[in-house]
């Protein structure tokens, strides 16, 4: 009942304006891209002020490196986030991304792959390179590690809700997102173990 | 900046300690305990125009026809006449509180200021102190009178509504407020997510439950934060900052 008055509220009213808006724009995004070239040139300039690449906060990878978004460009990117003490939902969405690596075989090379955590506290690189091995992850994998402000920030760019508990561990929802080459999102699935046919066609796609 | 905006900034802002106090969290699970909040401060009231006003003429970036659409949507301060430009039609509201700015403009302010938002534990702390200078029966039944009237045409200045006993003013009554966490786990509250089992779409979802049945005021806040992403600009929705 709970969910339905919520869902009312946030259809009719509340945040409707803002909604709205939002799916406007979309529509004049899409709307805009086909026919002639000084078209399609004026919608990428306006794709790429969408990326997310533009966050400009630094991350370290579980090898300690140094790294920050716009080092993805040039690739199309699955990215997650997770936290490695997480015992039922972040190894399957884990295993959700691998097998989606998996359905593209020789393709996944020109694919970036990356897994954000949550737990700024306990996953130093260090952990999030044992989590890498104790899953079997690919090498070219990346694994972030980042302070909470940009965490925070990159979560608000993917829409992906999460909140600590007061045992340290995460409650978040479950999403693996896809960018273009750009850092441009182009679609999000929801959900564990979920179907990803249509994930694997669109990165296909946006590979060309 | 005309003279008239010119006059209308406020020189030094206030903050207000707010003591380590602990929050019960709007929705609880099982591992969800209350959360201890240590000591802070928050800004007196929310953010003005005037104030604002201040940010964007020192930071280009976040003039409304400069803005990046990743970060603002293009309601963006859409009642300011320009870039720089409150408006003479705006004379009445330089002192009333932003709004139409985004997560991400308000991070961004609060920055530059060298504080921060508050996070959503620090917010609900600080606004559930009882009103000192106006009698009520009760807090929820106050924010609930406020939710049933319709939108003003002209938003009132800051410090209109009440001051809590933190010193704080208009915590509820005025507009809302974006927190630094916003976008925390709710549950799959606004049916966005399409996946029918929310087990799967939401790690800890099982056992979720309202702490309060009766704070419908704190559900409505909790829905409507959910309901957000970061580049929204809503008329209604501005912010203030901590430290």
């Amino acid at each position: 009942m709970i969910k339905y008055i919520i869902t009312i509220l946030v259809a009719t009213g509340i945040a409707g304006c803002g909604l709205n808006n939002s799916k406007a724009e979309l529509k004049k995004d899409e709307s805009c891209c086909k026919k002639d070239s000084f078209q399609v040139q004026a919608s990428k300039e306006k794709m790429r002020e969408k990326s997310i690449f533009q966050l400009t906060d630094s991350f370290q990878t579980q090898d300690g490196n140094n790294f920050n978004l716009a080092l993805l460009n040039g690739k199309p990117t699955v990215i997650a986030m997770i936290f490695t003490h997480c015992t039922y939902a972040c190894p399957r969405i884990t295993a959700d991304v691998k097998n989606i690596e998996d359905s593209l075989k020789a393709a996944a090379q020109k694919v970036n792959f990356v897994l954000i955590s949550f737990d700024t506290k306990r996953d130093t690189p260090a952990r999030l390179k044992a989590f890498a091995n104790e899953m079997n992850l690919n090498k070219d994998w990346v694994l972030l590690h980042g302070n909470d402000e940009a965490v925070r920030t990159l979560s608000v760019l993917l829409n992906v809700q999460y909140e600590k508990d007061s045992d340290g561990n995460f409650s978040h929802s479950n999403l693996v997102s896809v960018l273009d080459k750009f850092g441009v999102l182009q679609f999000q699935k929801e959900g564990l173990g979920e179907d990803h046919v249509e994930t694997v066609k669109t990165i296909k796609k946006l590979i060309e | 900046m005309s003279f008239a905006q010119r006059n209308a900034v406020i020189v030094a802002k206030k903050m207000h300690h707010i003591p380590m106090g602990y929050y019960k969290p709007f929705f609880v699970t099982k591992n969800n305990k209350p959360l201890k909040v240590t000591a802070f401060k928050m800004d007196e009231f929310a953010v003005t125009n005037v104030e604002f006003l201040e940010f964007v003429i020192a930071n280009p970036a976040w003039r409304k026809t400069k803005v990046n659409k990743l970060f603002a949507d293009t309601n963006y301060l859409r009642y300011w006449e320009h870039d720089i430009v409150i408006g003479k039609k705006n004379k009445n509201i330089y002192n009333s509180p932003v709004v139409d700015v985004s997560w991400f403009a308000a991070q961004a302010y609060c920055k530059w200021k060298n504080k921060r938002l508050p996070t959503v534990a620090e917010w609900e702390l600080a606004g559930n102190a009882k009103p000192k200078n106006i009698k009520i029966n009760s807090l929820t039944e106050y924010i609930l009178g406020w939710y049933k009237k319709p939108n003003l045409f002209v938003l009132p200045n800051v410090k209109t509504t009440y001051q809590n006993e933190f010193g704080l003013y208009d915590m509820h009554g005025l507009i809302w407020e974006w927190t630094f966490n916003f976008n925390s786990f709710i549950s799959n509250g606004d049916s966005r997510g399409n996946t029918q089992d929310e087990q799967k779409a939401f790690c800890a979802a099982g056992s979720i439950n309202v702490a309060d049945r009766t704070d419908y005021a704190g559900f409505l806040r909790f829905s409507y934060r959910g309901s957000l992403k970061g580049n929204y600009c809503i008329a209604n929705l501005g912010f203030r900052c901590a430290k």
